[in-house]
């Protein structure tokens, strides 16, 4: 994608959740413009707690981030005629990057047949992915900092 | 920071729209999804990554549209996440176990084995994560290795950074800080990075 040269600002933050019978049960991420990488994690089946974890990483881990969304170009798409949010949940994209901001929301996506069936089956796929993507990516380095297992 | 040119804000209103999705039509009126939803901005838009004024930023999506609601529930806003350490920044931060490199320009066809090889002559691998593209099932070009010591990532730093794996340049350099990069250019280039560093271990903190 053009125009995100190396240095300019940067923000993510992913989101998926819902309300249900466990109470308000989200994963969410951000990596923040100063290198804070934060997690969130809150699940009360079975009387489980938050998990919320932060840690810096270095410009490098940043710079891959980036690589992974750009590579994806979510930013050429649009969540208009994504499935909303409905009652079984939500995710949640937010990117800055260079001079674009993104901010999708969309319900959550079982699997590729929702994606499919969506108005936007080319638009909603990258996001599928980029998600999948991105949650590999910061699940591998939140568990080998803190040695937990995320989700 | 962006160029000053940028395009004008193309919020187009047109919720009418959004709503005649078949399935909104499924819905109790109860659990309608504009009812009452974790909100959308982070903890930190406003202070933050959105807060540029110089640059006006090109936005797209709904979540400009739908975050309304001034009392959102920041769920990253709370201020007691755990971390293991934290101090001035750029050095090396210690995970719980070990000590984590990020490498980076890994080959889409490159296997645990070739980094194994790579990498192990640096000292034992404790844990390799070598991650695959969701969609394609080749490797997505990056890899975290953790080594128990310092001293043996410092190496696999040094050694592998601009080494070629499968005619690819690497990239190695540490995943972990112990501080924000944006302050710390200063102090890195005034002191190195070995003697700065503690060598007792973080407490571990669960």
């Amino acid at each position: 994608m053009a125009g995100e040269e190396e240095n300019s600002e940067f923000y993510l933050r992913y989101y998926v959740g819902h309300k249900g019978k466990f109470g308000h049960e989200f994963l969410e991420f951000e990596f923040r413009p100063d290198g804070k990488l934060r997690y969130a994690n809150n699940s009360n089946y079975k009387n489980d707690t938050i998990i919320r974890k932060e840690v810096y990483v270095t410009p490098a881990v940043v710079r891959e981030c980036r690589r992974i969304i750009s590579e994806s170009e979510i930013l050429k798409e649009d969540d208009v005629n994504w499935p909303e949010p409905d009652r079984v949940g939500r995710q949640e994209l937010e990117i800055v990057m260079g001079n674009e901001h993104i901010s999708f929301t969309t319900s959550k996506i079982g699997s590729l047949v929702d994606v499919q069936s969506s108005k936007d089956p080319e638009g909603l796929r990258i996001f599928y992915y980029l998600v999948q993507d991105l949650k590999c990516f910061v699940f591998s380095l939140i568990s080998l900092h803190f040695k937990i297992k995320p989700i | 920071m962006a160029s000053a040119d940028v395009e004008t804000v193309d919020f187009d209103f047109q919720e009418d729209d959004l709503m005649d999705e078949e399935g909104a039509a499924d819905a109790e009126p109860s659990a309608s999804p504009r009812a009452p939803q974790p909100k959308l901005k982070s903890a930190i838009t406003g202070v933050g990554a959105s807060a540029s004024p110089a640059a006006p930023k090109k936005t797209k999506g709904r979540g400009f549209r739908e975050d309304l609601n001034p009392d959102r529930n920041n769920r990253l806003a709370a201020s007691d996440f755990d971390s293991l350490n934290s101090s001035d920044g750029l050095e090396p931060q210690r995970s719980v176990e070990g000590w984590i490199i990020l490498v980076t320009g890994v080959h889409e066809e490159a296997q645990e084995d070739h980094l194994h090889n790579a990498f192990g002559e640096f000292g034992e691998i404790k844990n390799l994560h070598l991650n695959l593209d969701r969609r394609t099932g080749f490797v997505k070009g990056y890899a975290l290795i953790e080594y128990e010591s310092f001293e043996e990532a410092q190496a696999a730093i040094s050694g592998m950074n601009e080494a070629a794996l499968l005619t690819q340049i690497l990239n190695v350099d540490w995943a972990f800080s112990n501080g924000s990069f944006l302050d710390g250019s200063r102090k890195k280039t005034t002191r190195p990075l070995r003697e700065r560093r503690s060598r007792s271990p973080p407490r571990r903190r669960y």
